[in-house]
């Protein structure tokens, strides 16, 4: 583990300025479960970025910050996992006041396929062949939450994002960076590449899947597991409106539609989950890759999502997890807004 | 298999049954998953007729995605599934129409077909350049790969780990485990809409989490990887068809499958239970029987 971020958990947990810290830890065979540490002890296991992203950190958290009465976390997670830990607040997933979020400057994460002995053992920030598809496009890879460990452009140090990353930077005694030129000038550089290639990612999708016929064929490959909203941090509903039984369509309406069209798919809402889904949560989305690495088949639904979340934030002027006082797009009620869609 | 055939067929007579026949084709896996969903009230067997064949076994999806799908076909016995390679039960039962043979001993020549009901026997008179036989298929044809099946399936349940092996084994075997519940979904026994380990009775509130992690130093989270596994593998191994979805599904390569074939296996035998058998066969969970199972009450 880093040497700075080490000392920090640790004088955290010590000091009691914390009473928990949330992050990563090396499990048994080459799993990296999210621990919730409450004992210094047990930092010694401590993965604070580990080679993958095995449940994304914020649907971590929100398993158990519904509701916090006493003490202050701190949660060491990607910015994408902060990004979506902002969001599930906003959603009343997690209650944010007494969470500390600290980030880093990612690597990256394997694609979980792809890793292991025979795969590959650490993601490569410099490598994109090592990436994940959303990780090699990925323009929000530092400066998430309250606090970021800057590790590029000849810094390693904990930089303060927020007040309360300052609160906690002061009272462990931590100084402030004088020179922090160097490493935003790296991450400018890194995230204008990963601009053009989110950019042409984009272009080609719109490409081969754009429209209904796109979106059938991408999708035909589809065998509903669900995983997608299962691991995706956004998708918290318990029950999901595609399993409601007014969803389900009597058997003579299936056999209607195999009349007319001469053949239909059973399993028939494949689409309807999928472009559901997208218009449930594409505002919220903040591209963690989590629903591509679980999907069994090999879909790029991640990218695809991304990519639909890029032109919906845009009508809005949102940016997910970006500002914890954004309020959520379709929560606000505006009398004049949006004329250029009507009609 | 992309989607276990149960639950297609599910997904289509759940509401109402079928007002016009339809012939379903289907895997003995498949046909054997349907009758449990038709005991659980999830689907209806009234005007289907079933086509069902010795079945060869299926390649794992992954496989065919990620790697030579021309050669893998090629060599299509040795690229099934594990749940495929020890299945005992691919020669189709009572519940199907007709049998088309694919899987046999020896290499057959044209189309062959089985007729088990008077139904089949009608539909088949319009079939030429089929050869067409009456009954099942005689047990010779497919017992070689009987034989190298059982023996899978023996060197699966002695390799899987038991009960005796103790939590650490099942620990470590589901470490890796994402929460994505994949295996859940593409099961065709798990119909409920919403699983027990979703409802607010079952999952962890916040305070116990906290409360847990102070008093051990640390826990994993979200809590509960184990306890839906284990609760899964309650609910459904005593009607497990061993068709091996859930190992197909697993984005971490977990042999789902492959704990759960183990556990029927042990479980159904001490149930006297065959799965999918016959629509007349209660559910052991729904029988209730004064006297039984003395060997495991004391």
């Amino acid at each position: 583990m880093n040497s700075i971020l080490k000392d920090l958990l640790r004088k955290a947990l010590d000091n009691g300025i914390v009473s928990s810290v949330m992050v990563p830890s090396k499990g048994p065979g080459n799993s990296f479960p999210w621990t919730l540490v409450s004992d210094v002890s047990a930092l010694q296991r401590a993965e604070p970025v580990p080679p993958v992203m095995s449940v994304q950190g914020a649907k971590a958290l929100a398993s158990f910050t519904q509701s916090m009465p006493e003490g202050k976390l701190l949660a060491v997670m990607r910015p994408c996992e902060a990004r979506a830990a902002v969001e599930l607040s906003k959603l009343e997933q997690i209650d944010l006041d007494n969470i500390i979020l600290l980030t880093m400057d990612c690597p990256g994460a394997v694609p979980l396929g792809e890793y292991g002995e025979d795969g590959i053992t650490e993601p490569d920030i410099n490598d994109p062949a090592t990436l994940r598809p959303l990780c090699r496009q990925c323009t929000g890879f530092t400066s998430a939450g309250d606090l970021c460990l800057a590790m590029h452009g000849g810094l390693n140090a904990v930089l303060p994002l927020t007040a309360s990353g300052q609160e906690l930077l002061d009272s462990l005694g931590f100084k402030a960076e004088a020179d922090i030129s160097g490493w935003e000038e790296w991450a400018n550089a890194q995230r204008g590449e990963r601009q053009v290639t989110r950019v042409e990612n984009m272009e080609n999708l719109k490409e081969a899947y754009s429209g209904l016929q796109g979106l059938i064929e991408v999708f035909s490959g589809c065998i509903s597991c669900r995983s997608c909203r299962t691991v995706c941090p956004i998708c918290y509903c318990r029950l999901c409106f595609i399993d409601m039984k007014d969803r389900r369509s009597p058997a003579s309406e299936h056999l209607e539609r195999s009349r007319n069209g001469g053949a239909a798919r059973l399993m028939s809402n494949t689409l309807l989950f999928h472009i559901g889904r997208m218009a449930h949560m594409s505002l919220s989305c903040v591209s963690c890759g989590m629903c591509e690495d679980a999907c069994p088949s090999d879909i790029p639904i991640g990218r695809l999502i991304s990519m639909v979340s890029a032109d919906t934030t845009a009508v809005f002027n949102y940016s997910a997890g970006s500002n914890p006082e954004d309020p959520l797009p379709l929560n606000t009620f505006l009398p004049e807004e949006l004329h250029e869609y009507e009609d | 298999m992309p989607v276990q055939g149960a639950r297609a067929l599910s997904d289509l007579t759940i509401t109402e049954p079928l007002n016009r026949p339809v012939a379903a084709l289907l895997r003995p896996c498949e046909i054997r998953a349907f009758v449990e969903n038709v005991k659980q009230t999830q689907g209806n067997l009234e005007n289907i007729f079933i086509i069902s064949c010795t079945c060869p076994g299926v390649i794992p999806a992954s496989k065919l995605l990620r790697e030579d799908r021309e050669e893998i076909l090629k060599n299509h016995s040795e690229n099934i599934r594990n749940s495929c390679g020890a299945c005992l039960e691919f020669v189709p039962g009572q519940q199907a129409d007709m049998t088309v043979l694919v899987a046999s001993d020896e290499p057959h020549k044209g189309t062959v077909i089985y007729l088990h009901t008077e139904k089949a026997v009608e539909i088949a008179e319009k079939l030429d350049s089929c050869t067409l036989e009456t009954g099942k298929p005689p047990a010779e044809l497919t017992s070689g790969i009987l034989e190298a099946r059982k023996k899978a399936l023996k060197d699966l349940m002695r390799d899987i780990p038991a009960p005796g092996d103790g939590l650490q084994s099942l620990v470590s075997l589901f470490s890796a485990c994402i929460g994505c519940r994949g295996c859940r979904e593409a099961c065709p026994l798990c119909s409920c809409i919403l699983c027990d380990y979703e409802t607010a009775r079952t999952l962890h509130s916040p305070e116990l989490v906290r409360t847990e992690a102070k008093r051990k130093g640390s826990i994993r989270v979200p809590a509960g990887t184990l306890q839906f596994q284990l609760g899964r593998l309650m609910h459904i191994s005593p009607i497990c068809t061993s068709c091996g979805q859930c190992s197909d599904v697993c984005p971490v390569d977990i042999p789902v499958a492959d704990i759960f074939i183990r556990a029927a296996n042990l479980v159904q035998e001490s149930l006297d239970y065959a799965p999918g058998r016959d629509t007349d066969d209660t559910p052991p969970m729904a029988t209730y029987v004064e006297k039984e199972l003395p060997s495991i009450t004391d």
